[in-house]
């Protein structure tokens, strides 16, 4: 029953990290139709942003904690401005802004490995402690944090999508770009504020890795192919099925190192990725909101 | 209200306007039918901007509006309902009503015109919370004329507006449209159904391979030789 329990505590808060990596791609993807695979390069940029402002300059945690996420999204934007932006205004297809994206996300991985070297680096914000027993589960803090993060961030991001003008705009773009400039929606402004949010959530997300375990500069690759598989399972088209999804990836990853060894475990996010490419592509709840 | 001069237009350099002069009088219902392709769509498209102009002029109460903004153009008062899908489906129906209303201000305002729209269209105040992909077909296109109206515009542009619809809802939606004109609006309609248009019409323009072939009020156009044969199967 522990054992249980620890392991879907694990899925959870596994599952929280690629939600957040998840929902600020599906969110760019769904508002701008194409695949912005650099959003990986974001998280990890971020993780060293705070490393770069906690650890290096030494400003105090909570507002090395602010500027991570405001520089995280100003970077999704000003990837958005410089690279995209001028791409779709000489009509390029999504095939080559999904190179641009890949071209993007090895660059940033790069310029890391310059600037910080290869090595793991480590905030050290917080002191390992044992955790909290729960029904024979442990929990750290930090943990406990994370699973708590992700939450608000997603009531934040329900009520943003759903209660605002500026959330109402980004859904109508999402579902018809065409139809939105008709009722007078600019959805260039529309995609900016989706690379912001969509940004500002892969920096909550670098930040969350960076607290809690160690930033790499190619972990950006890995939590993409997370987050983008977690979208696939719930459904690309939806930011919270995207958010379902990866906890569901998240929970799946973890209960099935109980049975295979743990190096199966990325593994069979790959098997899931194909499985659902290759049978529900809509994902679980993904087709089930379309129009007629 | 509304003039066209020699509108020439198109898309990715291919010419399908090749040069359109066309009026709309106030409170006038004006029909543009013809065979696919002929460019129908691209005279309203042109007008919103949404098609490459090379040359000509479109004056809306003597003002030049070419190459206008869509919300300078909803400002204006020109309004355009889209060919197909005119809602978004994802969103509730009151969340359409609000996106219509989106450069109204003053949120009193907003709400005071939805519920003139819901008075008008009693299905969509029943259907209020319900995202609009659960609507009808015919529920859909009443729904994309109340966000429309919400703009209270002067001339309102409609593109195939009985596109996938059944006799009997077509025949409710044209019955809706001259409601519309009652109101003092006018309405340029590009059709499909090209009897149900000239019918409804106060005056109908045929477009034939992007030129304006006929020009005449409904009695004329439907005696017309051309047009009994062509478009009315000779059966009219």
């Amino acid at each position: 029953m522990s054992l249980l329990l620890q392991v879907a505590i694990n899925g959870l808060i596994a599952g929280s990290i690629y939600a957040l990596v998840s929902s600020g791609f599906s969110l760019i993807y769904n508002t701008n139709k194409f695949m912005h695979f650099a959003h990986g390069a974001s998280v990890a940029v971020s993780g060293y942003f705070l490393y770069g402002f906690f650890a290096i300059i030494k400003l105090n945690f909570f507002y090395s904690l602010s500027l991570t996420l405001i520089f995280s999204a100003l970077l999704g934007l000003l990837i958005y401005r410089i690279i995209y932006l001028p791409l779709q205004n000489r009509k390029a297809s999504n095939v080559i802004l999904l190179i641009a994206s890949i071209s993007i996300l090895i660059l940033l991985q790069n310029l890391i490995l310059l600037l910080f070297g290869a090595n793991v680096k480590d905030i050290e914000f917080v002191e390992v402690k044992k955790g909290l027993e729960f029904f024979g589960a442990v929990i750290t803090l930090t943990q406990i944090v994370i699973l708590l993060t992700a939450v608000l961030f997603f009531i934040f991001l329900y009520f943003f999508m759903n209660k605002t003008i500026l959330g109402k705009n980004m859904r109508a773009v999402s579902e018809n770009k065409e139809l939105a400039s008709i009722v007078g929606i600019n959805s260039r402004k529309i995609s900016d504020f989706s690379f912001l949010i969509g940004s500002f959530l892969g920096g909550a997300a670098g930040i969350l890795i960076a607290v809690e375990q160690n930033i790499t500069p190619t972990m950006g690759t890995i939590l993409m192919i997370k987050g983008f598989t977690g979208a696939v399972i719930g459904g690309i088209s939806s930011v919270p099925a995207a958010v379902l999804g990866s906890y569901l990836l998240g929970l799946a990853e973890n209960f099935g190192i109980v049975f295979l060894p743990s190096g199966y475990k990325d593994a069979i996010s790959f098997v899931l990725l194909f499985l659902f490419l290759l049978f529900r592509p809509e994902g679980i709840i993904g087709g089930k909101r379309r129009t007629k | 209200m509304l003039h066209i001069k020699n509108l020439h237009a198109g898309y990715n350099g291919l010419e399908i306007l090749k040069g359109i002069n066309l009026k709309v009088g106030k409170k006038e219902i004006v029909a543009l039918v013809g065979p696919n392709g002929a460019g129908k769509s691209t005279v309203i498209k042109s007008i919103f901007n949404l098609a490459k102009i090379t040359g000509g002029y479109i004056f809306f109460n003597n003002k030049n509006i070419l190459g206008l903004k869509t919300h300078e153009l909803l400002k204006e008062g020109v309004c355009y309902l889209n060919q197909g899908r005119t809602i978004f489906g994802n969103l509730t129906v009151r969340e359409n009503l609000e996106l219509g209303a989106r450069l109204i201000k003053n949120k009193e305002e907003v709400k005071k015109r939805i519920s003139a729209i819901y008075k008008k269209f009693q299905i969509l105040k029943k259907r209020e919370n319900d995202f609009a992909y659960t609507l009808s077909g015919g529920q859909q296109q009443v729904l994309g004329l109340g966000r429309a109206l919400i703009t209270k515009p002067k001339i309102l542009l409609l593109d195939e507006p009985s596109l996938g619809l059944s006799p009997k809802l077509q025949k409710e939606l044209f019955l809706m449209i001259k409601k519309i004109k009652k109101d003092g609006i006018s309405i340029l309609i590009v059709e499909q159904n090209a009897k149900k248009a000239i019918e409804l019409a106060d005056r109908t323009y045929l477009l034939e391979d992007g030129k304006i072939a006929l020009e005449g009020s409904g009695g004329f156009i439907l005696k017309h030789k051309k047009i009994k044969e062509v478009y009315l199967g000779g059966r009219y």
